[in-house]
């Protein structure tokens, strides 16, 4: 994919530059060390629970999953298409695949800086005295990346559909929402085990997936393929409403 | 180098451009002239590969512009009518972001930069932020991105728009100067711009093509032209129908258009082929006349333009009439 590297490092030094960006970043950090002191509190000094708890062993971090990637991602595509950017890209000698996963591995990148600042309060414990498990931490944190990179692409799949990045924005939470609880929902729903709506649900199971490899610290492939694969599913849709853009001018 | 072949491209129930063909060779500087509406912008954007045509096909370098798209983007240096630049990135960053997207390396890309910052005369606004440059610096920037990959074909889409007088100047001696290397095509609503800069001219209507030729060429369709003539007559109102009947028999005159009074000046359009204006002198002569004005006015583009757009009929038939 020729031209990616451009697009990445462009729409990465993007994110830096707009102040949405930074704001998120502080918004983020208070939330976590909250969320972090409390568990701490509550769970009387359970340094690997709070901090699994923060890279997908609690709600608080898959409420921050369903928001920030598509604050991340709301204009990548729609504010471009409008301002012209996207014309500009796509008269570019780079393919149009290039150009969509340039920005959601910028996305990604981001995300995973994000939850990067999870392990700095284990180093901050450790200096204190306790040792959290760092094998456990760093799969959980290479887990919650990987989500990050699915809903990041899902997030482009809606700032494809719009030109407004508002938009975007809510279609891609509620988007996030419906992945993540339908399962859980289903799961709830479901009579019979063998029942096709449930084989279904436990295909999309993001939740299952996560708690069965990464919560672990046992990094099973097959687990890492699932959002592998969903993923590239979502790019595609994107690279094709991308495409679509132009056949609709 | 560019070739378009009964390229049609519709929107839903209006058809944008309607059965296009034309040829551009290497070197040459093309105007695309239109009323807003015409097709310009979409034409355009099928030449850049953006928008796939609805019938037809372009051809550039002898590239099939959809088959081997990526090819012919690499050769071509687009400046669409919206000038997209990051306007959070410095005018530096931007362009080494376009050397990387065509492949360039870090040092050609800074080697580049500076050129071409230089010959759109913004060397000094290498550090600025895009978004703090003036509409007219904007401009130039794109100018400066499209021109950066050296590209043997630039399209420009109103590179002009938005600019003062001095800008426009400016960024016409610029596209002058480009043309000496490159295939150009140009569009505008502005025509003394297009008069300026491209020895040929296409006039788009409705999506079709309305005139296709050298500005001589369309002017000849014209006719030859009219020549003005203001002077004071003896004998007030009489003085001035008989004068328009002396004019009228005139070798050579075949209509003659009387337009007033102005400041005790009779003024009188005379239509006709041959050398009227030694003929109207001389009459004025013989007749005692005191001139004020004998001018020759030769038709312009803008009146070609202005009958293309005012569906004012064919033009290339009647002259050819």
């Amino acid at each position: 994919m020729k031209g990616l590297g451009a697009i990445y490092r462009r729409e990465l030094a993007g994110l830096f530059l707009s102040p949405l960006a930074w704001i998120l970043l502080f918004l983020v950090l208070l939330y976590e060390s909250y969320f972090f002191l409390l568990f701490l509190g509550q769970s009387g000094g359970e340094v690997n629970g709070a901090l699994t708890m923060l890279l997908g062993g609690g709600w608080p971090f898959w409420y921050l999953t369903f928001f920030v990637p598509p604050l991340l991602t709301m204009r990548m595509l729609s504010e471009e298409s409008r301002s012209g950017l996207l014309e500009f890209l796509l008269t570019s000698p780079v393919s149009d695949a290039a150009v969509v996963v340039g920005k959601a591995l910028a996305a990604t990148t981001f995300l995973a800086l994000l939850w990067a600042s999870v392990p700095l309060f284990g180093l901050l414990v450790q200096c204190l005295g306790a040792t959290p498990d760092w094998g456990q931490v760093g799969t959980a944190w290479l887990g919650a990346s990987l989500v990050s990179m699915l809903l990041s692409a899902v997030g482009l799949v809606a700032s494809a559909l719009t030109s407004t990045p508002l938009v975007a924005a809510f279609l891609a939470i509620v988007a996030n929402i419906a992945l993540v609880y339908l399962p859980v929902l289903g799961s709830a729903l479901r009579g019979s085990p063998g029942s096709l709506l449930g084989w279904m649900l436990e295909k999309v199971d993001i939740l299952a997936h996560f708690q069965a490899s990464f919560l672990t610290g046992a990094l099973d492939s097959a687990h890492v393929v699932f959002f592998l694969a969903w993923t590239l599913a979502a790019l595609f849709l994107s690279v094709r409403l991308v495409e679509s853009r132009r056949w609709l001018g | 180098m560019i070739t378009v072949s009964n390229l049609s491209r519709r929107f839903g129930a209006n058809l944008a451009v309607d059965d296009v063909s034309f040829r551009l060779e290497r070197g040459e500087v093309v105007g695309f002239l239109g009323p807003n509406g015409a097709g310009k912008t979409t034409t355009m954007r099928m030449l850049t590969g953006f928008l796939p045509p609805s019938a037809g096909a372009v051809e550039i370098d002898g590239l099939d512009v959809l088959a081997r798209s990526l090819e012919v983007r690499s050769r071509i240096g687009y400046l669409p009518e919206s000038v997209p630049l990051y306007r959070e990135h410095r005018v530096q960053e931007m362009l080494l972001f376009q050397g990387r997207l065509r492949g360039l390396s870090r040092a050609e890309s800074k080697r580049r930069a500076g050129a071409v910052l230089e010959r759109v005369g913004l060397a000094e606004r290498a550090r600025s932020l895009i978004g703090r440059l003036s509409k007219g610096q904007r401009q130039r920037v794109g100018l400066a991105v499209a021109l950066l990959p050296d590209p043997a074909v630039l399209i420009l889409d109103e590179p002009t728009s938005g600019l003062d007088p001095l800008q426009r100047i400016e960024v016409r001696r610029l596209v002058q100067e480009l043309s000496r290397e490159r295939t150009v095509l140009v569009s505008s609503h502005i025509l003394p711009e297009i008069e300026a800069v491209c020895p040929r001219v296409i006039i788009l209507h409705k999506g079709r093509i309305a005139a296709d030729g050298t500005q001589a060429e369309l002017l000849a369709t014209l006719g030859q032209g009219a020549l003005r003539l203001e002077a004071r007559l003896e004998g007030g109102a009489d003085g001035a129908e008989a004068a328009r009947a002396a004019l009228a028999e005139l070798a050579g005159v075949q209509s003659v258009d009387a337009l007033g009074a102005e400041d005790g000046f009779e003024r009188f359009l005379v239509h006709g082929t041959g050398d009227l204006g030694a003929a109207v002198g001389a009459l004025a002569q013989a007749r005692g006349w005191r001139l004020r004005l004998l001018s020759g006015e030769r038709p312009t583009l803008e009146q070609l333009f202005a009958r293309i757009a005012l569906d004012l009929g064919p033009v290339r038939e009647e002259g050819a009439a």
